[in-house]
């Protein structure tokens, strides 16, 4: 039993080099156009040229992390930085078990933790406009909203329920620039994450729920046909740094 | 019980604020390991408005009433600071210098130490017990992660964010938190009657 477990874990590592593991690639300084927000907000954001990992942080690689960062695994990390949902799906503080892969994407991660994971690596996480600008890179071109192809497989995956099983890291379709599984895979943090204000904000604008999710609030925003950003916004705005979910993962940024 | 009110007295008479140095500036606290959900567990760096870089540990001892603000700020920020000092008020008067307040700017970029003074006496808080503080952007990022502050800034360089006022601890734990501006301070003020009837170490409240 335990060696056939080795050898699937053996073949899933094996499985994450044969498709490349993942890689810093460098995405174009490009401007990223924020969903509508309120008069006073920036309309436009300017990214710099940044480096970004081509795939989520797996598994295996957050086993690493751990094993080198023992204040990061599960029995020890601290709940201030870590609800207790942490790594539930590894068998131990170093051991993944039979529940989850090596080449999957790691989940239940908190802010936290992929913080020190990304801090680890030399990097960081990236900013919520500089994934949201390099989620919008297409298959084939620069601007995906350009390309039809591009926006039907995301809408395909954000009307889908999320798999029961995770597949691995690295599956999906490359874009432009050689990243993959922006969308289709997991949710990812940001650094930022906890930027976007939707109720209880200093201008008391309690209005601005209704203005980004009903039908006709919508119409003022920027690109009303980019539903997933919506779903991405709210999501965003419904975490908490300590909180781990169970497709929730991220992947590093690093300054070129 | 002897002991026990011997250690009341103990904790008392070192809390009792008697001509003493500001927040910032205080003995060391404490050695004993911090509790798993306090805040000053964090390792990052601050600088006050006289330019002393601290670390928030070193904090801790009695609690702090927190908020974060920038000093630009026109709308929210006055209100936060007045509901602070509203708070300060409303507290019985034996516990009034038991209490810190802590204010923490999002605005990295503008509010120098310089800044913070000037906002210190343009809004009259007193050095016995209430700290302004600067920090990294990661680091007031992650702060604000902490007492769940959102905050983004806008094109005219004003942030919009979260109007939260957190009561930690002498721990540094989140015990308390008060949402929306102009509330009425009497559950923050309860909350710190609880947290400052409890010694620490005893189980009776």
């Amino acid at each position: 039993m335990r060696k056939s477990v080795f050898i699937s874990l053996a073949a899933a590592l094996l499985g994450a080099a044969a498709l490349g593991g993942s890689e810093l690639m460098p995405v174009p300084a490009g401007i990223y156009l924020p969903l509508f927000r309120g008069e006073n907000d920036l309309k436009e954001i300017p990214v710099a040229r940044f480096l970004l990992a081509s795939t989520a942080v797996t598994n295996g690689e957050f086993l690493d992390f751990v094993r080198a960062n023992p204040q990061w695994q599960r029995s020890r990390v601290k709940r201030l930085f870590a609800d207790d949902g942490y790594l539930q799906q590894w068998s131990g503080d170093t051991e993944l078990g039979s529940r989850c892969t090596a080449a999957q994407p790691v989940t239940w991660v908190s802010w936290f933790a992929a913080k020190a994971y990304a801090a680890w690596k030399g990097g960081r996480l990236p900013t919520t406009a500089e994934w949201e600008l390099a989620a919008g890179i297409g298959f084939t071109r620069e601007d995906g909203a350009k390309e039809p192809e591009f926006k039907q497989a995301i809408a395909r995956w954000y009307a889908s329920p999320s798999p029961a099983t995770l597949p691995a890291a690295g599956t999906g379709r490359a874009n432009l620039h050689g990243l993959r599984d922006l969308h289709g895979l997991i949710w990812e943090w940001t650094s930022d994450f906890n930027s976007a204000i939707v109720t209880g904000d200093a201008r008391g604008d309690t209005g601005l729920e209704r203005q980004l999710f009903c039908g006709a609030g919508s119409l003022g925003a920027k690109d009303t046909s980019n539903f997933p950003a919506f779903m991405r916004f709210g999501f965003r705005s419904s975490l908490k740094a300590s909180y781990t979910v169970h497709n929730l993962g991220f992947r590093y940024a690093k300054d070129p | 019980m002897k002991t026990l009110t011997f250690c009341i007295c103990l904790i008392t008479a070192s809390l009792a604020p008697a001509a003493e140095k500001p927040p910032c500036c205080r003995e060391t606290a404490p050695t004993t390991p911090l509790t798993d959900k306090s805040l000053y567990q964090l390792d990052s760096t601050w600088t006050s408005d006289v330019g002393k870089e601290i670390k928030l540990g070193v904090l801790r001892g009695r609690p702090q009433i927190v908020a974060m603000f920038f000093t630009s700020c026109e709308y929210a920020c006055p209100v936060i600071v007045e509901n602070m000092k509203a708070i300060e008020l409303a507290l019985p008067a034996a516990l009034r210098g038991k209490v810190d307040f802590l204010l923490v700017s999002f605005d990295v970029e503008h509010d120098s130490p310089a800044a913070l003074k000037a906002y210190r006496e343009k809004k009259q808080l007193a050095n016995a017990n209430w700290t302004l503080l600067r920090g990294r952007e990661d680091d007031v990022r992650e702060l604000a992660a902490l007492l769940g502050i959102n905050y983004q800034r806008d094109a005219r360089g004003q942030f919009s964010h979260s109007n939260i006022i957190s009561v930690l601890n002498a721990e540094g734990e989140v015990s308390f938190q008060q949402t929306g501006l102009n509330k009425d301070p009497k559950e923050t003020v309860a909350a710190l009657e609880k947290l400052l009837a409890v010694i620490p170490g005893s189980s009776t409240p």
